[in-house]
């Protein structure tokens, strides 16, 4: 049985690397089948904003890439209820399905997992 | 890198024989890249090369194995979207070969 | 499956510390290095938040980290050395680096 890996991806999209490699880590761990879960915390919700444009900065469109990650096998995506009301994100504002969770809700979902990550 | 001569035309390749530039894909390109893989297109292959290409428009890039038979077999129903058919179509490679001939960015996240 | 949550930047900086506080298990322990130490400055509210975390919770910080920046640990939390922390990383069931 492999380990389960919990990846908290918590940077913005454009800053920098950081959301880039959570993204790589999940997509490559779902490719091998590893039972993986994404969880987007602090400023990493900006990443699910729909009405991002990454055109304009000429980068890889992360939001398409992110769609990917159910085909990869990695269907269990949380955000932070926390981080995406501070950020004033809305559920119709998102551009994928990710579960809501509250802080104790994630600190029992780090609890459950064999590894965790944060980027 | 090196070129490929599609109807009078170069066409430049990566060393591993990808397109360089993707807009440069067309039926005759992807028939000569399979060509230079002694491979012949059918149907079948065809059927591939497109759902990889409507992989690619969707989340802007190159599935690896596992979730290309996980999307063909949701477009194009279990009897396709299994590894015994797309390997048998592309000579055990589907995610390296399939992206190569459909004018792909070759799959990064597949070894 | 206690955790150690390690962080290395500085709390006056981004938001790691925080929201490592928000998601600590009640067995888990935070580990301090590099300019993550700086959470244990005086009269802050960095160091409040940190004293204010159940006595359940581990604390620890990397002494060489610490003399560098000419600090000192409070009562609240332990200072390590490198083969301490290493043992820390073997005690715990799993390891969150905040990169």
């Amino acid at each position: 049985m492999s380990k389960s890996l919990l990846i908290i991806s918590r940077q913005a999209p454009w800053s920098g690397p950081g959301a880039r490699e959570a993204l790589d880590i999940a997509l490559a761990g779902g490719a091998f089948d590893l039972p993986i879960g994404m969880l987007f915390l602090d400023d990493g919700v900006f990443q699910l904003s729909k009405a991002q444009q990454p055109g304009a900065l000429q980068q890889k469109d992360l939001g398409a890439n992110l769609q990917a990650l159910p085909m990869f096998g990695v269907e269990r995506l949380y955000a932070s209820q926390r981080s995406l009301a501070e950020r004033g994100l809305s559920d119709a504002e998102l551009n994928l399905a990710v579960e809501r969770l509250d802080d104790s809700a994630l600190t029992t979902l780090l609890d459950h997992y064999d590894q965790v990550i944060t980027l | 890198m090196s070129t490929l001569n599609v109807a009078g035309r170069e066409i430049a390749l990566d060393k591993d024989g990808y397109l360089i530039d993707l807009q440069d894909w067309s039926r005759p390109v992807a028939e000569a890249l399979a060509a230079a893989e002694a491979l012949q297109l059918s149907d079948e292959h065809w059927e591939v090369l497109e759902l990889l290409r409507a992989f690619y428009a969707e989340f802007q890039l190159s599935p690896a194995n596992r979730p290309l038979i996980k999307y063909a077999a949701l477009k194009l129903g279990t009897d396709k979207g299994n590894s015994l058919h797309l390997n048998r179509l592309f000579k055990g490679t589907p995610a390296k070969l399939a992206a190569k001939l459909a004018g792909l960015p070759k799959p990064t996240n597949c070894l | 499956m206690a955790t150690l949550h390690m962080l290395s930047h500085s709390p006056f900086a981004d938001s790691r510390l925080a929201s490592c506080l928000r998601l600590l298990g009640a067995a888990d322990a935070i580990l301090l290095s590099g300019d993550a130490v700086y959470a244990l400055q005086p009269g802050t509210a960095n160091l409040q938040a940190l004293q204010l975390m159940p006595a359940s919770v581990a604390l620890y910080a990397l002494d060489e980290d610490l003399t560098a920046r000419g600090m000192q640990a409070p009562e609240r939390a332990q200072v390590v050395d490198y083969p301490g922390f290493v043992e820390l990383c073997t005690r715990y069931a799993k390891v969150n680096s905040w990169l």
